[in-house]
């Protein structure tokens, strides 16, 4: 339990230093920007009680706005994904229930749950996150391009990473 | 009571997010810009430190490019200076004061945070109140426009940058002198758009764009870009998109200029309004 929180406070740390020493600075022909920090959300335990969750996701997205000028950006899209994490979940759970003691990830429950599961919660955090920054409708279809391109950035680099995490 | 003790423990979970929720929107939303930046600021002193030490690393990355421009502009500035001292001696010309007819006052100031990936782009210099820079001052990268300051501390500044959809500066042909607004479209960070200029002025590739002046914030003539190509759009006016001669990736050493004679412009401006 003790080592298990020990490990996540460690992804926790090298994901925000990821995200924000080299991702933000990654940009794809001003429509992509990933966003590896959602790992963290991802990988919580099961057992986590909602409102642990909540203000888990409301503090992570706190601390990537710490590094850019827009506060509460980052922090509301977060608390949107924490928010829809345990539904999400509970649809996509398998017949008999999810293991006790283990770990959402690619590791345990293959890649095509994790695909979906991470798929949702990233497309979701986006969809919130893009629409907050412009904060107008006007260039709707370009931002929601901007959302489905970034969300499978993201994707591919969030799956790249929580698969070379176990094998070390 | 116990009804609403119950209704609290089962919603508890909604409860807690519609607070948080709107704490962060609140936050996010807060007045306009200027105050957004400025509690971005405060915001921010946490993180700073740390932002120093990178952008330190980055500069002695570049020191090489650096050099270069500056030998560069020392040459430029140096044939400029040659034309003011051969002009110099009108004979019935005597002012001693040091401020005589200048407008503009030049800081030079580094970058110590930068963004271009966002819509809404600001970046961070180190200079403030103490160094005499205020709000509303121009910043340029060594070569054009980049941003304008919208909040200062006491030793550091906020800009915001050119790459923001709420930046507009008023800028013109520099061959036929025709101007029009200059705003950033949030595509890339190279290319800026330039709109309201009519349809029958001769426009052409690789054409110098610059800023007017008639914001009173950048000084008459500030490099902007050059056109890099032009479309019709709608009845009467160009879309013209603009690749900008400031190099947003690469910012490191900037100026700040603040107008000195802007506040008696906006005031007798404002007697006509």
């Amino acid at each position: 339990m003790i080592n298990r929180v020990l490990r996540l406070s460690l992804l926790f740390v090298v994901l925000i230093l990821l995200q924000v020493l080299v991702m933000n600075n990654i940009q794809f022909n001003g429509y992509i920007n990933p966003y590896i920090y959602l790992l963290f959300i991802l990988l919580l335990p099961f057992e986590i009680p909602s409102w642990l969750l909540l203000i888990i996701s409301f503090l992570t997205g706190l601390i990537i706005d710490l590094f850019s000028v827009s506060p509460g950006m980052h922090a509301s899209a977060t608390l949107v994904a924490g928010f829809i994490r345990p539904h999400i979940l509970r649809i996509l759970s398998p017949r008999d229930g999810y293991e006790k003691g283990s770990e959402p990830s690619l590791h345990t429950y293959g890649v095509r749950w994790f695909v979906t599961y991470a798929a949702f919660i990233i497309l979701i955090h986006h969809f919130v996150l893009f629409y907050l920054e412009v904060f107008r409708l006007s260039d709707f279809f370009r931002t929601f391009l901007r959302v489905i391109l970034s969300s499978i950035f993201s994707l591919v680099f969030i799956l790249l990473i929580d698969y070379y995490r176990k094998r070390k | 009571m116990r009804n609403l003790l119950n209704f609290l423990a089962r919603y508890n979970n909604l409860i807690i997010f519609l607070f948080l929720e709107g704490i962060a929107i609140y936050m996010l939303t807060t007045g306009n810009n200027y105050q957004n930046a400025r509690i971005g600021n405060n915001f921010r002193s946490i993180t700073r430190g740390f932002e120093g030490r990178i952008s330190k690393g980055r500069a002695y990355l570049s020191l090489m490019q650096v050099n270069e421009r500056l030998a560069a502009e020392n040459v430029s500035l140096k044939s400029r200076l040659e034309k003011f001292t051969k002009a110099d001696n009108s004979p019935f010309f005597s002012v001693t004061d040091t401020l005589f007819s200048q407008k503009f006052t030049y800081t030079s100031a580094e970058v110590i945070n930068n963004s271009v990936t966002r819509q809404k782009n600001f970046f961070t210099i180190n200079k403030g109140y103490r160094q005499g820079i205020k709000a509303d001052m121009a910043v340029i990268s060594d070569n054009g426009a980049a941003g304008v300051i919208v909040a200062c501390s006491d030793n550091y500044s906020i800009a915001m940058s050119l790459l923001n959809l709420d930046f507009k500066l008023s800028s013109r042909l520099k061959s036929n002198g025709n101007f029009g607004s200059l705003s950033w479209d949030g595509r890339d960070y190279r290319y800026a758009v330039l709109n309201e200029i009519p349809q029958h002025v001769v426009v052409s590739v690789g054409d110098t764009i610059e800023a007017t002046g008639y914001s009173a914030i950048f000084p008459e003539g500030t490099m902007v870009g050059t056109v890099s190509d032009f479309e019709k759009v709608g009845g009467d006016f160009y879309k013209i998109k603009i690749a900008l001669s400031a190099d947003f990736r690469k910012m490191h050493f900037v100026e700040v200029i603040g107008n000195l004679k802007k506040t008696e412009e906006l005031e007798l401006e404002k007697l006509f309004k």
